[in-house]
């Protein structure tokens, strides 16, 4: 592991935390420098809904977070195990073990992922969601990857509990409603400024991120302003380097 | 995972409406929390329509003077949540926390028989409809299932304030009985695409956020398909809706 960029990660996410931050954004630096730091090819963070389910909240990749969701919808692999237990799990060869999950498994392995770490998302009694690693290649994962890994799981959980005291049950709850709904916001946004610059998702989402970042706003707030209207995003339509159009000349007035 | 939350919300909602003999409203879904979430009352405020700011629903003489001690003092967990758009969980209006927060109304709500309150804003992402407060006379929090159920009365009520204005300008997304827009579960599936499709839809129909996510819906009816099925092929670029075809005749086509 990479110790420099060990400690200038925790020092760019305590900053993050320190100045008004945005939870959503926290979450995605987060599964990204996970993949950084860690030797795995790509992480997702999920978190649980008091509605019921769990959701899909960062990931580091497309392909981590169709993973995800693919867990989420047919209720089984290892990431869901690690959440209802509350306990990591570790999974060095799904090939070896396919029969355990035997719908998660094969997608995996379409997937291209062939190794699985999965980290609890602790406060105390609760299990409020899930730090899930993937990697490419089998084989068992490095302890001290493990314990930086889970280090980054509790730091993504004290992010939702910062901007307000921790007195109860409460307050976790209101923090992961807006954030779930932030996500929710972030999602409109990016499908708005793919749809009018003619991105793919990811772009559109570096884009809003970027454009949060210069004008020092919050993610979820410039999200909003985007969707809403209240903000062209103007500045983003005159940038030096355009991002690279899917399609040259999208159909202006095209039949449904 | 088939999770049965929001159909057995549907439900009670749904009976209670059979009670009145009207449609399904967002009233209904106000009214159905105060046994399910087990509480003393609750409100509903409009935000959006002809209806902004209105109490659609009070469930008791307590919830309307709750509601409009907020409107008057301007401040309160309805507020709040409004302008954070997460849920405002208030288990103990004693506690220097509430009172630290709300100084004017925490101690006038004790006053009117409130122990604690708990806000819940009526959106969707970037679309907010309103809020549903819910009181009780004792303190002390929901249980993570009344929670559970309560965000979900919240998410039902939320679409069917859209419908209700939906329908006030003249759109109809479905026959009223088959759940929310008529899907009441789907979103909960490929939530992302949905809502991707959805902000890509206000630039191609030029038009505003809640309007559309309503013509996302209507589509989805008129053509019998699923949300997040037709969510997947607009993010994909394989469907464009076009500003000018009212979806409904695009079902003709």
């Amino acid at each position: 592991m990479d110790g420099e960029l060990l400690s200038d990660t925790f020092v760019e996410l305590t900053d993050t935390m320190v100045a008004g931050f945005d939870v959503i954004d926290f979450m995605h630096v987060l599964t990204n420098r996970s993949v950084q730091l860690l030797d795995v090819s790509a992480a997702g963070l999920l978190l649980a809904d008091p509605r019921g389910e769990l959701r899909v909240v960062a990931a580091s990749s497309e392909a981590a977070r169709l993973l995800e969701l693919f867990q989420i919808q047919n209720d089984e692999g290892p990431c869901l195990e690690c959440f209802r237990s509350g306990q990591p799990v570790q999974v060095a060869d799904l090939v070896a073990v396919a029969h355990r999950w035997p719908r998660f498994a094969p997608a995996a392995e379409r997937a291209g992922f062939t190794a699985v770490q999965a980290l609890p998302m602790r406060l105390r009694e609760q299990v409020i969601g899930a730090l899930n690693l993937f990697r490419t290649a089998p084989g068992a994962f490095d302890p001290a990857d493990i314990r930086v890994g889970q280090a980054l799981a509790d730091v993504a959980t004290i992010s939702l509990l910062q901007e307000r005291n921790m007195r109860h049950s409460d307050t976790l709850n209101e923090q992961l409603q807006t954030a779930l709904n932030s996500r929710v916001i972030i999602e409109q946004a990016k499908g708005k400024l793919a749809e009018r610059l003619g991105l793919d998702m990811d772009q559109a989402f570096s884009l809003l991120r970027e454009s949060a970042r210069t004008s020092n706003r919050r993610l979820s707030d410039l999200a909003r302003a985007f969707v809403n209207g209240t903000d062209t995003l103007a500045s983003l339509n005159v940038r030096g380097s355009p991002p690279r159009p899917l399609d040259p000349s999208p159909p202006r007035r095209p039949g449904s | 995972m088939t999770d049965s939350r929001p159909a057995r919300i549907w439900s009670l909602v749904a009976a209670q409406a059979a009670r009145h003999g009207g449609p399904v409203s967002a009233a209904d879904a106000c009214q159905a929390a105060v046994a399910a979430v087990e509480v003393t009352g609750a409100w509903l405020i409009a935000a959006r329509g002809a209806e902004a700011g209105h109490l659609m629903r009070v469930t008791d003489k307590p919830s309307e003077l709750l509601a409009e001690l907020q409107v008057t003092l301007g401040e309160g967990p309805d507020l709040d949540a409004a302008a954070s758009g997460g849920p405002v969980l208030a288990s103990d209006l004693d506690e220097t926390e509430a009172v630290r927060r709300w100084p004017a109304f925490a101690p006038a709500a004790r006053l009117a028989g409130a122990a604690a309150i708990f806000a819940f804003p009526l959106q969707l992402g970037a679309i907010r409809t309103g809020v549903m407060g819910l009181y009780r006379v004792r303190s002390g929090p929901l249980t993570a299932y009344q929670l559970g159920d309560a965000l979900t009365f919240a998410d039902t009520a939320t679409l069917l304030l859209l419908d209700a204005q939906d329908q006030a300008a003249g759109g109809a997304t479905g026959p009223p009985g088959a759940g929310p827009g008529g899907q009441p579960a789907d979103l909960t599936r490929n939530r992302a695409e949905i809502d991707q499709a959805t902000g890509m839809l206000t630039e191609q129909l030029g038009v505003g956020i809640a309007e559309a996510f309503l013509r996302l819906r209507a589509y989805a009816y008129a053509h019998d398909r699923g949300l997040s099925d037709l969510a997947r092929d607009i993010v994909a670029r394989r469907l464009r809706l076009s500003p000018d075809s009212d979806p409904r005749e695009d079902a003709q086509a």
